[in-house]
């Protein structure tokens, strides 16, 4: 009921937002329903319609195998979907921890905090490139790399927040009453931190997703067979000259998906935080 | 052997590696049924001795540095975790100064209060529940069975107050810890909330110490005072015997200091000077920089306490004397 309501106070008269978030919505209906809407097999080689143009009955034309793009594009719908709420897991639940923990137990917080300030001085694409090299190339692999790059950010945020929160009096009280470390920390003080780490998860799914591009383009992402908006930027992207279409649809999306994302996030945070609000006018 | 015991307690704050006492030597009993007035100026060591007896002194830069606190005959310094938490919010709870921020906000009330009453009592929720209900009534809250789902921003500082005492009352504490517990409330509320906790006290026999900066206050609603000034307890005795006669220049400012309103006086007196900061080194007692009785041994000799008259002890070189 209360999250209701402030969905409905974040996206009041805020048009661009709310078309972002219905874009959103219709990703995650794609997502689910995708063998419902993909007309082909995201898989299915043609090859004698390879490069095929825009038209009927393939959508977004077909690349290099005839594989129909449309198909693969609403297949890669699911693939945006998995990689960024996984990510967002990931990197709210490990960097979540981290930073809860390490407000509330200073002394172990001194030694987590800097090692989390050494994760942070690597850039993002760089790190999550030192690690995949690591690891074989899977979906789950991916994930857990991106996660891995975003938690520490959220370690970060949730630090100084939950130091916020273990001065209140009510964390006191909560003492005084006989409350335990793990009811303190769990009951007391992450229900309050609700809405900045609902803020914090749109902005992961956002720049997950151009991060999960990004690895795949490298080819060092998802594995080449999975139908995913990077992959397919990646493979066709030989073919920017005879087939444009191939890598305009899936590079749309992207941008598409990672904009609208960033406008909700924007919306959500605007009206948890007043002061940030008109930065971009309108938006 | 009275309730709580606190004996020569000791606490100091560590800045710039340095161990500043804020606290020295302070010792006070509370028995059944009893209410101690502590009382001072802001910045005095009321508040943190309160917070040493319920033990949320717990970081590395305040600490206790010596004496001890026997609650019921247990020392609660060398308690464990554990045994601590089984005491606290039931047998022994805290009320706090800001009521508008004691209460955790994302928590209806009624779900604040089962919670501490489930914490330490075998009942299920929905006996829980029927708990809070009652113990919002004992507190005078309006339309208790509705109230009890109310967010904390529903209510007013009063209410919350009141909120917070049933949740201390939760489990019938034999000691209740006031710290300050009207200083955010105005006055006719002020009034509302003291005269529920002596209401309370006679109904279930809770000692009470109560902390206040108000000798009204105090005067009215306590069996015993102490006077406190920069960590030190300068003047102690029944209620009535103190006020009989004002022994500390201290407490004599105090009580000058309060305007009445029935009187045609053009000039309030008041203490010259503020309470000294931490970091400033003071010999001798310490209120001698805002002392009208000042002499040389002042600056000098920190006065111990001595026996004023029976049952009524103060610090000072001078006690009694009052100033030309």
């Amino acid at each position: 009921m209360n999250t209701l309501i402030f969905f409905q106070t974040a996206f009041a008269g805020r048009r661009l937002a709310t078309l972002g978030f219905l874009w959103l919505v219709m990703i995650t209906v794609a997502a689910l329903a995708a063998p419902l809407i993909a007309p082909f097999d995201p898989l299915e080689i043609d090859p004698v319609g390879r490069l095929a143009e825009p038209g009927w009955p393939n959508l977004f034309g077909t690349d290099h195998f005839g594989r129909d793009t449309f198909s693969r594009a609403v297949y890669g719908a699911r693939m945006t979907v998995i990689i960024g709420t996984g990510s967002v897991a990931v990197a709210l639940l490990a960097g979540g921890l981290i930073g809860m923990i390490s407000a509330y137990f200073t002394r172990l917080g001194h030694f987590l905090m800097r090692c989390v300030d050494v994760l942070m001085a690597f850039p993002a694409l760089l790190m999550a490139l030192a690690l995949i090299t690591l690891l074989e190339r899977s979906v789950f692999n991916t994930i857990l790399v991106i996660g891995i790059v975003y938690a520490t950010t959220t370690a970060r945020i949730l630090y100084g927040m939950t130091l916020k929160l273990r001065g209140e009096v009510f964390v006191d009280a909560a003492v005084c009453s006989g409350a335990g470390h793990f009811s303190i920390l769990f009951r007391h003080i992450l229900p309050n931190l609700v809405s900045p780490l609902l803020v914090q998860a749109s902005f992961i799914f956002a720049f997950a997703q151009l991060q999960a591009a990004a690895l795949d383009f490298l080819g060092l992402g998802l594995p080449p067979e999975v139908p995913s908006w990077g992959n397919m930027l990646s493979e066709e992207r030989i073919y920017v000259t005879r087939a444009p279409w191939l890598l305009i649809y899936p590079g749309m999306l992207i941008v598409l998906s990672v904009f609208s994302m960033n406008l909700v996030g924007d919306a959500l945070r605007d009206s948890i935080d007043p002061r940030f609000k008109d930065d971009i006018a309108g938006v | 052997m009275a309730l709580l015991e606190v004996q020569d307690l000791e606490i100091a704050v560590r800045t710039k590696g340095k161990l500043l006492p804020v606290v020295q030597g302070v010792s006070f009993d509370v028995d059944d049924n009893e209410t101690l007035g502590i009382v001072g100026e802001s910045g005095c060591g009321k508040s943190l001795t309160a917070l040493a007896i319920m033990g949320l002194l717990g970081g590395t830069t305040v600490r206790i540095t010596g004496g001890n606190i026997r609650f019921d005959g247990m020392d609660l310094l060398t308690l464990s975790d554990g045994e601590r938490r089984s005491i606290m919010g039931n047998r022994m709870a805290m009320i706090f100064q800001e009521p508008m921020t004691s209460l955790n906000p994302v928590y209806r009330i009624g779900d604040q209060i089962i919670e501490n009453i489930r914490q330490h009592q075998k009942m299920t929720n929905a006996q829980a529940r029927d708990r809070a209900v009652e113990l919002l009534s004992l507190v005078r809250i309006p339309n208790p069975s509705e109230r009890v789902d109310s967010f904390p921003h529903q209510m007013s500082g009063g209410q919350r107050q009141r909120v917070m005492i049933a949740m201390a009352l939760s489990c019938d504490p034999k000691l209740l810890i006031a710290d300050e517990p009207t200083t955010a409330l105005d006055v006719t509320v002020q009034k509302e909330v003291l005269d529920l906790m002596a209401d309370l006290q006679t109904r279930m026999g809770t000692a009470i110490v109560l902390i206040s900066h108000d000798l009204g206050v105090i005067s009215e609603t306590c069996d015993k005072v102490a006077v406190m000034y920069r960590g030190r307890v300068v003047e102690a005795a029944a209620t009535e015997n103190l006020f009989a006669e004002l022994a500390h220049p201290y407490t004599r400012g105090l009580l000058n200091s309060i305007p009445v309103v029935d009187s045609d006086v053009d000039w309030l007196e008041a203490i010259p000077g503020r309470v000294p900061t931490l970091e400033e080194e003071l010999t001798g007692c310490a209120f001698h920089p805002r002392c009208a009785l000042v002499t040389k041994l002042c600056a000098t000799s920190v006065p111990q306490e001595t026996e004023y008259k029976p049952g009524h002890s103060v610090r000072c070189h001078f006690s009694g004397k009052v100033a030309p």
